[in-house]
């Protein structure tokens, strides 16, 4: 048990109190997490700042303690479970099945792609196989979630940044693809859609038509949003070269999706261990090598592109037939442990099941790509201002409750 | 009417005087409001203030930007170009409480997230309002059953004005949410108290059991009381046989035989090759006595899942990751797994640059606080994933720098995941 356990269990749920007291005075206590101390010959003191969990760019509500020299960040520490709602310990009294819909909840703006990671863990359990017309559907509406999750991230790094108006721009992009999930399943957020074997339903009739006229529109967005941020003097004073993550820092936390690709890690589910249909099609993986917040940035504009081609080549070939195979009556998972994993739009997303043999999972375990790519927070902010450390969240693209399940 | 609008022509359309008649229920004077206490004929002069001070409020609303999760999504594209609240005066969304008079709650409350909470509503200044996004923080919502640390509702904490039902409500629903808001505004006028109503410190307590019974008693003297009325209906139509729903017929499937994916990499026999070369004895989980062979009869699909001592545990790792054949060099995740007798300490491995995955499990001993040499020194990440299972599990991670709990506050009692987890004074059981 190290100190740093000794001054959380002491300390009342808030890391900042009064009674602390100033660093130096006898009275001191380190925030909980906290390891490192300085004292100053000169008189200067660090001081630390809270962030959160009320705080607009921590996208949610996570909470940040930062020591600060003037404006300079010496050490970030976050501490989580603000949002917290036990969905592991609910999954243990529901069936498999049932599991699906919490997953919604989980990384909401990938709620497809977590359906589909738990749908494809019951598969190699129980030996499900999937039409080809429902990988296909998978893989469409798993891309346009990417999708429509990165326009997200683009309107919101965009108002992190202090452009109010790139937030009404990414909207007004995403909107069009929600209506697009809302005629597919009638949700606009928590879908609740892929079933094992397939999905619940069959995309609409006009489904390829009005993906293609999304993704007219899209693509000129696209150009316009460059014009807008990427080319834009500011947004490149406040990315380029700020909050830097080496590749074999990144690997050692286990940073995937595009903040691990910024770094120069190349690591795509998609292509590196294909699930779906995913190997018929071309696109690449782009990859960035300084790991800054601009890398980052560019990754995920480019994944967008990435994204559009995927789509474009599914509905160039989207099968006739049955979108799902025949239902099981019930979904007893014969015993054992069972692993799969999937590409969400921020990272590697798995699916640990353990099964004793029954209708429920005796234990399950959502791996969250956030909370390891959170979890080099400390390393991406340290050196950097305290302004910088908006553009390291706001590029990190958390969703808290993924992290806190 | 001619009170507050005196010198209206009749039939001139005018709003003040529509909401006057609105809240006095047409009757044109404004009794249904009570003039100012100890000034005579305050009524009607008091009404027209009432009337602007309402109007100016309920179409100026401050929202606090206040997500905790899936709503604010939802809550955003309100707010975004689509659907954009700001035709209805709520633009200006507050980043900080002291400049909001409306809270949004969207998101499920959680305990951590409380005492926070109340924090906000307190520092708000008055009048302020509430409006409770969606089911979580309606109820509980999907967390009501067995969840550990959700709030059953937000109005358990502070007051709640308006309702937005959803599980995320609809941008549409939300919007009529905060209409419902203004209308409650405006009624209110001036007379909207600038002292908050007292909050309420009882985040979890299973009212839906009380409410279940009370719903059940009503049931029970509602089919009391129409049972002369069933009975006549029987004997006036003697040959009702009830009502014949039609079904639209379920669509049948095939069956689809499935796509068996090989592993890349390294194959899971020749990985065991190397495995137990240097570590022999090792076993592996589901087999009694592990050769290549057998191994390979699992299929092409099979992810090789070792079972290591607690002694070769750190050793083990270290050599995975450090191995040139093997290069384990991504820890995707590592948790733990209470089999009542044991717990299993589960770690993920997987090699970015070939793409094969080596899973192995080390069993502990059912204790208090069973430890573990902890993966700090070899992976960055394994601190969050180690000081996850210490709070989901107790399983305490020896040479860990920094092990406190991770998502739970620090006075919370037990650990939640073992099986032997329980709390009443938190968990509504499922009736089912």
């Amino acid at each position: 048990m190290g100190n740093g356990m000794q001054a959380g269990m002491a300390g009342a749920s808030d890391a900042l109190h009064a009674e602390q007291g100033r660093p130096g005075s006898e009275s001191f206590r380190l925030p909980p997490g906290f390891t490192l101390r300085e004292t100053r010959a000169d008189g200067s003191q660090e001081y630390f700042l809270n962030m959160g969990p009320q705080h607009p760019s921590t996208h949610g509500v996570l909470k940040l303690v930062v020591r600060l020299d003037g404006e300079t960040v010496i050490e970030v520490v976050p501490h989580l479970g603000f949002i917290h709602r036990a969905i592991e310990k609910m999954g243990e009294n529901e069936t498999f099945v049932q599991y699906i819909h919490l997953t919604d909840r989980m990384d909401y703006l990938s709620s497809h792609i977590n359906n589909l990671c738990v749908c494809m863990a019951i598969e190699k359990a129980m030996g499900i196989g999937v039409p080809e017309r429902g990988e296909y559907i998978r893989v469409m509406v798993s891309e346009l979630q990417r999708i429509q999750s990165h326009l997200l991230w683009w309107g919101a790094f965009g108002m992190d940044m202090g452009a109010v108006s790139a937030f009404l721009y990414g909207f007004k992009e995403r909107e069009k693809i929600t209506a697009l999930f809302e005629e597919l399943c009638g949700a606009r957020l928590t879908m609740n859609y892929f079933r094992p074997g397939g999905s619940n339903a069959d995309v609409p009739a006009d489904f390829l038509p009005r993906i293609k006229e999304v993704l007219e529109d899209l693509k000129f967005s696209l150009d316009e949003f460059e014009v807008l941020l990427t080319k834009n003097p500011i947004i490149r004073e406040r990315t380029v070269g700020v909050g830097a993550l080496s590749k074999d820092r990144a690997i050692s936390y286990g940073c995937s999706g595009p903040v691990g690709r910024a770094s120069g890690v190349d690591f795509d589910v998609r292509k590196h261990d294909p699930y779906s249909v995913y190997d018929r099609f071309t696109f690449d993986v782009p990859l960035g090598k300084n790991g800054d917040c601009y890398d980052r940035y560019m990754v995920r504009m480019q994944e967008m592109r990435e994204s559009i081609r995927i789509l474009e080549q599914a509905m160039a070939g989207f099968p006739e037939g049955q979108y799902r195979s025949k239902e099981k009556p019930n979904y007893k998972v014969p015993a054992g442990s069972y692993y799969a994993n999937v590409e969400t739009a921020r990272g590697l997303y798995a699916t640990y099941m353990v099964s004793d043999n029954s209708f429920k999972p005796y234990r399950i375990k959502s791996r969250s790509p956030n909370l390891s790519n959170l979890a080099a927070i400390g390393e991406m902010a340290r050196g950097g201002k305290i302004a910088d450390l908006v553009a390291v969240l706001s590029t990190l693209d958390l969703i808290i409750p993924d992290i806190d399940r | 009417m001619n009170k507050a609008n005196p010198g209206g022509e009749p039939g001139h359309h005018d709003p003040a005087a529509q909401y006057l008649a609105d809240l006095t229920g047409g009757s044109g004077m404004p009794g249904g409001l009570p003039a100012i206490p100890g000034v005579e004929g305050s009524g009607g002069l008091t009404n027209a203030v009432d009337w602007v001070v309402g109007w100016a409020r309920a179409n100026s609303l401050w929202p606090l930007v206040f997500g905790t999760s899936c709503c604010a999504i939802e809550m955003m594209a309100t707010g975004a170009s689509h659907n954009d609240w700001a035709r209805f005066g709520l633009e200006v969304a507050r980043a900080s409480p002291r400049q909001a008079d409306l809270i949004i709650l969207a998101g499920t409350i959680v305990e951590k997230m409380g005492s926070r909470l109340i924090t906000l509503y307190e520092q708000m200044p008055g009048p302020k309002y509430v409006i409770a996004m969606g089911a979580c923080t309606i109820s509980g919502g999907p967390f009501y059953y067995d969840s550990y640390s959700v709030v059953k509702g937000a109005d358990r904490l502070i007051p709640v004005d308006v309702y937005v039902p959803g599980c995320p409500p609809r941008p549409e629903a939300l919007l009529f949410g905060v209409m419902k808001l203004q209308e409650l505004i405006r009624k209110g006028g001036w007379r909207n108290s600038l002292t908050p109503r007292p909050i309420n410190h009882s985040p979890i307590k299973d009212e839906m059991s009380e409410t279940a019974r009370l719903w059940e008693e009503k049931e029970k003297a509602k089919q009391e009381g129409m049972k002369e009325a069933q009975e006549r209906f029987k004997a006036e139509n003697p040959d009702f046989k009830g009502v014949v729903i039609k079904r639209v017929a379920a669509p049948k499937f095939d069956e689809v035989p499935r796509v068996v994916r090989s592993q890349r990499g390294l194959p899971a026999p020749e990985t065991f090759a190397i495995l137990a070369e240097r570590f022999p004895g090792l076993m592996v989980q589901g087999l009694s006595e592990p050769t290549p062979e057998k191994l390979a009869a699992l299929g092409p699909e099979y992810i090789l899942d070792v079972i290591v001592g607690r002694e070769d545990y750190l050793g083990l790792v270290g050599f995975l990751k450090s191995d040139a054949r093997l290069k384990l060099d991504f820890l995707i995740e590592l948790t733990a797994v209470d089999w009542k007798d044991r717990f299993d300490v589960v770690v993920h491995l997987q090699s970015l640059e070939k793409g094969h995955k080596v899973f192995l499990r080390c069993a502990l001993p059912r204790e208090e606080h069973p430890e573990i040499p902890s993966l700090t020194g070899i992976f960055s990440g394994a601190d969050w994933h180690e000081r996850e299972a210490y709070d989901f599990f107790g399983i305490r991670f020896a040479g860990h720098p920094d092990l406190r709990r991770l998502f739970l506050d620090d006075d919370f009692p037990g650990h939640p995941l073992r099986k032997d987890f329980e709390d009443p004074s938190r968990i509504v059981k499922r009736p089912y």
